[in-house]
């Protein structure tokens, strides 16, 4: 992934295709499974938070994950990323078994995950909260502070464009050396969004990244969403409880219930399940009678 | 009617006390910048740092009084036992929530303090240890006559250690500040905020807390050997918990998150609790030395009213408050 002429792919009204989307039609998902989770259990205690939960994300789509409160969504992304560690089950991105992986190391493959309650580092400053994200920095080791200075600089101030870059386009570079706890809830929403998007993600995994915000921001959000996926390639597995949000902007939709995967596929096809229609709302179609 | 209390101004002017304050305050900035860079930096709470203190300086005495070590050898084995030490208590306990790493923590330093006090055959116990100075007294006479030779006929005896003392302290802080403000103080500072966020961005979050425990282990152990120079004996009793609760005390004096703030706050600490000697009360040797800590309590009171960010804290980063 180059990062050179990021900042263009990223702004916000859809840009030229670029090299890398060449010759695949936008808003479509390909290649192979990305991730492809089987049979994974967790339970805590007596409850049985995720049940034999299995399902595939197609590389480069926009899937959403979504369910009633306490299907078990939440804790299967904590599954995933490796803050909780499975009963059983088997979990690949990419090809490779990251079941036993802790959180940092699932980080660094590329997989990098938000939190349903903003984790802004609050008493740092936004651009810190961003340049902590990069990967590959060698002056994160003290070893390399005393023998490769040279080097941790010049990453330093890279790191630090980048970041510049991404606050631009998000458009938080008037508050970047503002401590982030004094952001909005919408402005932190946006900071950890952007902070992952340092961490040069091959996928992101987002866990309500629309609730609290306005729909303004949140329709910025959702374009940074579709562009990032067409021009860079990049996946996406989030869970939304907007019905509207989740038909309108995914290529396929996940549902679970009391800690089971349900039904999986197109938005359209899955809104018409009956065992969707029967476990999460209890009659009539998904996203045409739930009054919110 | 006589004044209830007088105060005898000769040894407020006099150099050698304010030379052995400044020692005093010298060892405690280390002592503290550790806890400042566990506490301020790394968000861990290490109520242990007396602990690393006796370890650094009774390693150090017992290889040079019992093993016959050279001095200059036996500091930096002292370091690395201070550190294996750290490392030993950190792996499993810093996986543990702050306050319960708390405990665990004062009660290793305690494990320390009392085997110091019973091992009496290596640390003599109550009887205290002596004699690991000789080397140190070549060099603080040939400080001493440089100081001559630079034209101070008489110079205090201790000053040589006064001087080495802060020299170590303000390095110390240069160094810590030089490596809180680069890449690796960031992971760091992030692990204070939320370490989740961290670990999901990639850092190997509990590497970075035994790299902070690590290093206020040494320094610890450094103020330690500052210590043990300083009395030329050691006693289990100068290790006691109350002296990293005064750690701390300096700690939030000076501000968390500052690394200056550290030496002041050591500075006017040590000044309080040594400067009160010459308020003559009429009352019981012991009484007075509760009626310095009344001093110290107030101080800290006045200070969380009217400056709860410590003097060069700031109000933006203040990590204890919330």
């Amino acid at each position: 992934m180059t990062d050179g002429a990021a900042q263009e792919e990223l702004a916000p009204p859809p840009a030229a295709v670029t090299r890398s989307a060449e010759g695949r039609s936008p808003g479509a998902a390909d290649g192979g499974p990305i991730l492809e989770v089987e049979g994974v259990v967790k339970r805590f205690g007596g409850i049985l938070a995720v049940d034999a939960a299995t399902f595939d994300v197609e590389e480069r789509s926009v899937t959403a994950l979504i369910g009633p409160n306490g299907a078990g969504k939440t804790t299967l992304f904590n599954v995933i990323t490796g803050f909780y560690r499975a009963d059983r089950g088997s979990i690949r991105f990419q090809g490779r078994e990251i079941i036993r992986r802790p959180p940092h190391v699932v980080a660094r493959l590329g997989m990098v995950r938000t939190f349903q309650i903003t984790k802004a580092l609050a008493r740092m400053p936004v651009i810190d909260n961003m340049m902590l994200a990069a990967p590959e920095q060698p002056g994160e080791h003290l070893v390399n502070l005393v023998l490769r200075p040279g080097a941790s600089l010049r990453r330093e101030q890279e790191v630090r464009a980048r970041a510049e870059e991404l606050l631009e386009v998000f458009q938080l570079a008037g508050l970047r050396d503002e401590y982030a706890g004094v952001l909005s809830g919408g402005q932190r929403k946006l900071l950890e969004f952007a902070r992952a998007l340092m961490a040069e993600p091959k996928m992101l995994l987002l866990d309500e990244p629309m609730a609290g915000i306005n729909p303004t921001l949140g329709a910025r959000l959702l374009e940074h969403m579709q562009t990032l996926r067409s021009e860079r390639g990049v996946t996406f597995l989030f869970v939304e409880h907007d019905m509207e949000v989740v038909m309108g902007h995914s290529d396929r939709v996940i549902v679970m219930a009391e800690g089971k995967v349900i039904a999986s596929g197109p938005p359209e096809e899955v809104r018409r399940d009956r065992r969707v229609i029967d476990a999460y709302l209890g009659g009539g179609a998904v996203g045409e009678e739930r009054s919110r | 009617m006589t004044l209830p209390l007088g105060v005898t101004f000769e040894s407020f002017t006099d150099f050698g006390f304010w030379t052995s304050v400044g020692i005093l305050a010298g060892t405690y900035t280390l002592f503290t910048l550790g806890l400042q860079l566990n506490v301020g930096f790394t968000g861990i709470v290490n109520f242990g740092q007396a602990g690393f203190m006796a370890i650094g300086a009774y390693t150090m005495g017992i290889l040079v009084v019992k093993y016959d070590w050279s001095f200059w050898l036996a500091l930096p084995a002292a370091v690395l036992v201070a550190i294996a030490f750290g490392l030993l208590i950190g792996l499993p306990s810093l996986r543990l929530r702050a306050d319960y790493f708390a405990i665990a923590t004062i009660a290793a330093a305690e494990i320390v303090r009392i085997t110091a006090q019973n091992a009496r055959e290596l640390t003599g116990g109550n009887q205290g240890l002596f004699g690991f100075e000789g080397e140190w007294d070549n060099v603080s006479d040939s400080i001493e006559s440089g100081l001559q030779s630079l034209g101070w006929s008489d110079p205090e005896t201790l000053f040589p250690l006064f001087l080495v003392v802060w020299a170590t302290a303000l390095i110390a802080t240069a160094l810590l500040h030089f490596g809180t403000s680069s890449p690796w103080g960031r992971v760091l500072r992030a692990v204070r905020e939320d370490e989740d966020a961290a670990r999901a961005l990639g850092k190997n979050t509990l590497v970075y807390k035994l790299q902070s425990l690590a290093i206020s282990a040494t320094l610890g152990a450094l103020a330690g050997f500052f210590l043990a120079l300083n009395l030329n004996y050691l006693n289990p009793e100068e290790f006691e918990p109350l002296f990293t609760f005064i750690g701390y005390a300096v700690l939030v004096l000076g501000g968390l998150a500052n690394y200056w703030g550290v030496a002041f706050g050591a500075v006017i600490m040590w000044t309080i609790l040594e400067g009160t000697r010459f308020v003559d009360l009429p009352i019981s040797a012991e009484r007075e030395a509760a009626v310095r800590f009344m001093i110290v309590g107030l101080v800290l009171i006045l200070l969380m009213a009217f400056r709860p960010q410590g003097v060069f804290g700031k109000k933006e980063e203040m990590v204890l408050g919330d």
